[in-house]
């Protein structure tokens, strides 16, 4: 069986080194022409894996999130026609930018030559003339913005995923922040993403492990789900309706009559970048860790959804734990089937300890061949390191080296294990719990006793609260019980 | 094939550093062209290597111009130095100013004045400051400039397109043709490269030396794909008549999805020369001027 890792983060890492080389001739003889492109693929791999946990907090990101301020927005650059969009962001520039948006959460594992290449792609797109948005403002909500809204600031403050963000208060006086798409953006990346022979060229070059067609057909989902803004709102809708009234997860409720395919209107936040957060004292820092991983498996176990964009840029922090999160550009929705072999993958390996039942429960999850001629021990130590952090109570700091050995882990093709698991399609985003997640904690070197919040968030356990924030959250849980509002966001929809 | 030949290795990194060496930062004035002019934009055009390489595929054509090159040019030990040293300078007389492009072909006259020889095809003298040599490359620089971008970049109308060939003679003059010898519009232009066509002829020289650069040895199978894709629209953008000379095979018409693939790949190099370090720098130098060119009304 063929080992198919839909390892985004090793693509990107190689598909950079595959720009990078491009037109960089190599004098090597090529009797072997398949071993070497293992090998440059494999030393693709390692350059994502190398360091890949450490966050870059400055390194510049392919479009930063709705709320991050541009360091400089140059206007003087201005795209003032959609001709200029499709100048900056065609023939395949958007796409290999949305491809680092992907991985920018290993940016720091890219060698500096792709994270270059990478950042300068996206340091390239100047902002939208005030002009351009306003048409855009127009056709999307069937007035200009000085009409739409009661007031609309021209100058963005940030850049966003495919467009940028302008500040601006509605008619009936909410400050909001409008996220406004490119114009012509969607056609020219899905014309892009239609040359599946220069995509599929790209990505052979240093991906000879991955499927190839799958990987693709995971971009192009992504992407194309992406641009349609009206996806986005739902979802933060959602999640914003599912933590209505938690202590301390916030999430800014969309302003559905101002969102469109291409403009999507939400409450404005503020709050603390993660730049500044670093510099707060610990104990700051171990709440909003301890909030950020309440919201990451609250919302996988409880709302049966995951988002998939731990990136420190999402969010913004306040005083005593309580964080805003900002990007739903990227959300998971987990059928009851899918969801199933990943809590009885966790109950029998932390709470039963059962290895055979952890292993059948991979197996079921598609993660393992069945009958795979390996003894469980082994697969059960190559795998534990993933549940590191909650196989035993107590307090525990994550750090950047935990961080990186999951993540060396993940990418390490050369285990026995590797031929025979696989990561099936449904789950490919969790491994932003591995690679984003865990990170992210760890440059916060954020203590907590994971195993504990865990027991209160796993459904088969369901514990009693272990912090002063679980006992708050017990409260918003009790209170939503009682509105009858306790479900995952599918009993919320029907 | 003969051996032996310097790699294409650098050509990415080398070019890209020549290119953000060349625009300059403070320039004096808007020096020959100017932001609000034609040749800025083909400059800027994403068809702009494919211009380039047709250009050199057509003055190779001309025996005493190849043979100059082939006998005194550093080409086959240092393929990408020279590439990166002729586009340096195409840079520095485009986005420079007056001084800086002036001190820059005064440097390569300079250097021409050394490169005399006899063509061993045929027997002819050759001088790299004849106006006559110096005319034809221009010619090729300037026609494939507008065949470039009418086929894979943002088309010149027919005004443009002859302001243009008219705007480019300054740069001939530069070099030292007479002014009254350079084409100044589309017609004329056409009407000389016809003129000099008896005069060409694909030699050994030309042969050995666009075949290296149409398919350079030591690329990857896979790399090698997409530089065919640039490769293959220099070809398709070359007169028929050049490509009989060079015995290329006729390519079936460009259709719209072909010419979309050959966009995406120009595309990805693109992307690639802007990770090169000044490069993102440079093109927004050029591109806040030729925006506050546009916005002052000249356009």
């Amino acid at each position: 069986m063929r080992a198919r890792r839909l390892a985004i983060a090793a693509v990107i890492g190689g598909l950079s080194v595959a720009a990078l080389t491009l037109l960089r001739g190599r004098r090597s003889a090529r009797p072997r022409a398949g071993r070497l492109r293992v090998e440059r693929g494999m030393a693709a791999v390692r350059l994502a894996a190398r360091g890949g946990a450490r966050y870059a907090t400055s390194a510049p990101r392919l479009f930063a999130s709705a709320g991050e301020h541009r360091e400089a927005l140059r206007n003087d650059l201005a795209l003032q026609t959609a001709e200029d969009v499709a100048a900056t962001l065609g023939t395949m520039k958007g796409v290999l930018m949305k491809l680092g948006q992907m991985a920018s959460y290993v940016d720091d594992g890219l060698s500096p030559a792709a994270r270059r290449t990478l950042s300068r792609l996206q340091d390239s797109v100047p902002p939208m003339s005030p002009e351009l948005a306003a048409q855009v403002i127009t056709e999307e909500l069937g007035q200009p913005p000085d009409r739409a809204f009661a007031t609309w600031d021209p100058e963005p403050i940030a850049a966003a995923s495919i467009g940028q963000v302008h500040r601006a208060i509605t008619r009936d006086g909410r400050a909001v922040a409008v996220k406004v798409q490119y114009p012509g953006i969607a056609e020219t990346i899905e014309a892009d993403l239609g040359n599946v022979g220069l995509l599929r060229r790209m990505l052979k070059i240093t991906a000879p492990m991955q499927d190839v067609d799958a990987l693709l057909a995971e971009l192009r989902e992504r992407v194309t789900e992406e641009l349609d803004y009206r996806r986005e709102a739902r979802n933060q809708q959602m999640f914003a309706r599912y933590y209505a009234g938690h202590p301390t997860i916030g999430v800014p409720g969309i302003v559905p009559e101002l969102s469109t395919r291409r403009v999507v209107t939400s409450e404005l936040a503020d709050g603390a970048r993660f730049a500044e957060l670093v510099t707060w004292p610990q104990a700051e820092r171990d709440l909003a860790a301890e909030t950020i991983y309440r919201f990451v498996f609250r919302s996988l176990y409880g709302a049966h959804s995951f988002n998939g964009d731990p990136h420190p840029g999402n969010y913004l922090f306040h005083r005593g734990g309580r964080v805003t999160f900002l990007d739903f550009g990227l959300v998971k929705h987990f059928t009851p089937d899918e969801l199933r072999p990943l809590v009885a993958m966790v109950k029998h390996l932390c709470v039963d300890n059962d290895p055979e039942g952890f292993r059948r429960a991979m197996e079921d999850a598609g993660f393992l061949m069945r009958g795979a001629p390996l003894p469980t021990d082994m697969i059960v130590e190559h795998m534990a390191v993933f549940y590191d952090t909650v196989r035993e109570r107590g307090p525990r700091t994550m750090t950047g080296a935990y961080a990186s050995s999951v993540t060396r882990r993940f990418f390490d093709f050369r285990s026995p294990l590797a031929a025979y698991v696989q990561i099936p399609r449904s789950y490919v985003i969790l491994q932003r719990i591995n690679l984003g997640l865990f990170a992210l904690l760890g440059e916060l070197s954020a203590t907590a006793d994971w195993r504990c919040i865990a027991e209160e968030i796993w459904p088969f356990v369901q514990g009693p609260p272990c912090t002063p924030m679980g006992a708050a959250e017990a409260g918003w849980r009790a209170s939503r019980t009682r509105a009858g509002n306790p479900g995952p966001f599918g009993s919320i929809i029907t | 094939m003969s051996e032996p030949m310097g790699t294409v290795a650098g050509l990415v990194e080398r070019s890209a550093a020549a290119y953000a060496a060349a625009v300059p930062v403070t320039p004096q004035d808007d020096g020959f062209f100017g932001p609000g002019s034609v040749t800025w934009r083909v400059s800027m055009d994403l068809a702009a290597p494919v211009a380039g390489l047709r250009s050199l595929l057509i003055q190779a054509l001309h025996p005493l111009a190849m043979a100059g090159v082939d006998q005194h040019s550093d080409w086959r030990t240092d393929p990408v130095g020279r590439l990166a040293a002729t586009s340096a300078y195409e840079v520095t007389v485009t986005f420079g100013d007056r001084a800086g492009a002036t001190r820059a072909a005064q440097r390569v006259r300079a250097v021409h004045e050394y490169v005399r020889g006899v063509d061993t095809v045929t027997g002819q003298p050759y001088a790299a400051g004849d106006p006559v040599l110096l005319l034809w490359v221009h010619a090729a620089l300037v026609d494939s400039g507008l065949a470039a971008s009418a086929l894979f970049g943002t088309p010149l109308t027919a005004a443009d397109a002859d302001r243009y060939v008219a705007e480019m003679t300054i740069a001939a003059e530069l070099l030292g043709v007479p002014h009254e010898m350079i084409p100044d519009s589309v017609a004329a232009l056409e009407r000389y490269l016809a003129g000099l066509r008896p005069d060409l002829r694909r030699t050994p020289a030309a042969a050995e030396s666009m075949s290296y650069l149409l398919d350079p040895p030591g690329l990857d199978e896979d790399i090698a794909e997409l530089w065919r894709d640039i490769r293959d629209a220099a070809v398709l953008a070359l007169p028929g008549w050049a490509r009989q000379m060079y015995g290329y095979p006729e390519p079936p018409p460009l259709t719209a999805e072909r010419r979309t693939e050959i966009r995406q790949a120009l595309g990805v190099l693109d992307a690639v020369f802007l990770g090169e370090p000044g490069v993102l720098e440079a093109r927004q130098r050029i591109t806040a001027r030729m925006r506050s060119a546009s916005g002052t009304g000249k356009k």
